[in-house]
């Protein structure tokens, strides 16, 4: 006679026969793959005939990547200077388009159609078609440069730097903009489960739309900026606008002692995304209240 | 007094609101100014395109550059590859990014939590990170059994199979969100009529969620479809694909016009009418579905229950 299984057994039994597949594919393709390059990137990868020699190396690949190599150090360093505006003006302009949205009636799905439209299309050889035909562009319209406006002029006065920042964003506004249409959706999904009687409350408190917006709706907001904050850095280092990501796909195609150099660059730039997606969970982070308490 | 304040609030309204839809306005524009320059591109002469007074709105159509591009890119072999290959990794996907939704809304196994955070951890991981190894698994693999891999689909189905495919997280979290909604009374009755798990996922979960299953399907062949780094790492040139024939436009251009012997001269014309129609299937797809995707967005769930 078969022993009958308790409750818990079955749901286990069930649940990981469901995960199974996703079990296996995630230690395979996933979990060992992530170890095996932090072993791989201290040693050198031949590929042979026979299959590939793997020597021991030592952190030689580090030394190399950054004191003797000249392209990695810029490209990170590159990578950096991309990610951290580029995902702060996603975040806001996100926001904003997405608060604007949820405060009209008429042409609501149309707009949130274009503004998704992108999420679509958008794809590697695209992108650098794009940004292809916009170099020519301006070689052929010269002296039509953002740079030449008289507000970033103001500011190169004060800061070169942060002017050549602003004059970049600008020039590749569409091509950051093309980056928000997932978090729109998700703001304004955010945005609609805020209790519609806190604004109430607000209002009967004499709150102006202003201080609502910075008293209720962000701080209830916080934790999806979170997650979208995330996902942006996740979603913008996969295109060719990020300079250590084609220096990777460079070194992977040299399989002649490449690899291992490859499987080095790839460590330390995930190490430097994940480092960075700490920074935006401490950032985010619910602040201890400074009120001191006697 | 009373009447003035109400239409001076009246007034500040409608301000407010045409100003909300002006930006919204040139907001469009600036996200649909890429579109169309490539569609304006596409129909523009050569003489056109250097021309600095033609700007948006060419002088003479001209489908020459279409032609050209349909050639150069093999469009009818490449289409028809690229629709394949995507269509099957999306149903692979699908699959098991269904089974996976199921266990994580259904069973309370232990570790589910743990389980859960890791396939988090899956999405924000970067593949360049995972690229090296799943290489060298490969090659070491095919020649072990001494079956070709590399140059093929399999490795993309069977990680596609095996959850391990393009944004498998967020189609995981849409299916899990979907069927958090079936209520858990459907699943007991069932059971209590004798079916197993997997007669309950088959005809109830699965019964249930067509237009999940769909919108996952449409998602994942998207995604697939616009992929190329994976693509270029495992497939390379065994299938003709249509995105990585786009990315070797320039010089598979070249050698199309010097076999044939004829003067053609690269242009931007040509480049934008090669990338028009590359994404061509995706905007008629996404006419036809665009509410299914947004809606797929918002059903992962991740903006918190």
């Amino acid at each position: 006679m078969k022993k009958m299984k308790t409750w818990k057994q079955r749901q286990n039994r069930s649940g990981y026969l469901f995960m199974l597949p996703w079990i296996i594919g995630f230690a395979v393709f996933t979990a060992f793959p992530f170890i095996a390059t932090i072993a791989l990137s201290f040693t050198n990868v031949n590929s042979t005939i026979l299959g590939f020699e793997i020597t021991w190396a030592g952190i030689e690949n580090y030394i190399t990547a950054f004191f003797k190599n000249v392209e990695f150090v810029p490209a990170l360093g590159g990578y950096l200077k991309m990610v951290i505006p580029y995902t702060f003006v996603i975040v806001v302009v996100s926001f904003i388009i997405a608060y604007i949205l949820e405060h009209i009636v008429k042409l609501k799905g149309f707009f949130r159609t274009i503004y998704f439209l992108p999420v679509i299309i958008m794809s590697g050889p695209v992108m650098a078609k794009l940004l292809d035909t916009k170099v020519s562009d301006m070689q052929l319209f010269a002296g039509q440069s953002y740079s030449d406006i008289f507000i970033i002029q103001m500011i190169a006065s004060y800061s070169r730097k942060a002017a050549v920042l602003m004059t970049d964003i600008f020039e590749q506004l569409s091509t950051i903009l093309w980056f928000t249409g997932i978090p729109i959706v998700l703001f304004i999904n955010g945005l609609q489960k805020i209790n519609p009687s806190l604004y109430e409350a607000a209002k009967i408190d004499s709150a102006n739309s202003w201080q609502i917006l910075w008293k209720i709706t962000l701080p209830i907001i916080r934790p999806i900026a979170l997650v979208i904050t995330i996902f942006t850095i996740a979603q913008l280092g996969m295109y060719d606008i990020n300079p250590v990501y084609s220096l990777i796909v460079t070194y992977m195609g040299n399989t002649s002692g490449g690899l291992g150099f490859a499987a080095t660059y790839a460590w330390v730039y995930t190490l430097i995304v994940l480092l960075l997606m700490g920074a935006a969970f401490l950032i985010f982070k619910e602040r201890k209240s400074k009120v001191k308490h006697y | 007094m009373k009447k003035m304040h109400l239409t001076k609030k009246k007034v500040s309204e409608k301000t407010m609101r045409f100003i909300f839809y002006f930006i919204l306005v040139c907001v469009s524009f600036v996200f649909l100014e890429p579109i169309f320059r490539i569609i304006s591109k596409t129909f523009m002469t050569s003489e056109d395109i250097i021309d600095p007074m033609v700007d948006w709105v060419p002088r003479s159509l001209s489908l020459n550059n279409l032609k050209v591009a349909v050639k150069v890119l093999k469009l009818s072999e490449t289409l028809k590859n690229s629709i394949l290959f995507s269509g099957v990794l999306a149903i692979a996907q699908t699959f098991c990014a269904a089974l996976t939704g199921f266990a994580l809304s259904r069973f309370n196994f232990t570790g589910k939590k743990f389980w859960f955070v890791m396939i988090l951890l899956c999405f924000v991981v970067p593949t360049s990170v995972l690229m090296v190894p799943r290489l060298m698994m490969f090659v070491t693999a095919q020649e072990k059994i001494g079956y070709t891999l590399i140059g093929t689909p399999i490795p993309q189905v069977l990680m596609a199979l095996l959850g391990q495919g393009v944004n498998s997280t967020i189609l995981i979290l849409i299916f899990q969100n979907f069927f958090n909604l079936i209520p858990k009374s459907l699943d007991e009755a069932a059971m209590i009529d004798g079916a197993g798990s997997f007669r309950v996922f088959w005809h109830i979960g699965m019964r249930l969620s067509f237009s999940t299953v769909l919108v996952v399907f449409l998602f994942a062949f998207v995604w697939n479809w616009n992929e190329t780094y994976v693509t270029g790492t495992l497939l390379r040139s065994g299938l003709q694909l249509l995105p990585s024939k786009l990315s070797l436009f320039d010089s598979e251009f070249e050698s199309v016009v010097s076999s044939s012997g004829s003067a053609f001269k690269l242009n931007e014309a040509y480049k934008m009418a090669a990338t028009f129609i590359s994404i061509a299937p995706l905007l008629l797809l996404y006419t036809f579905v665009q509410k299914k995707f947004i809606e797929g967005i918002e059903n992962t769930g991740i903006t918190g229950e």
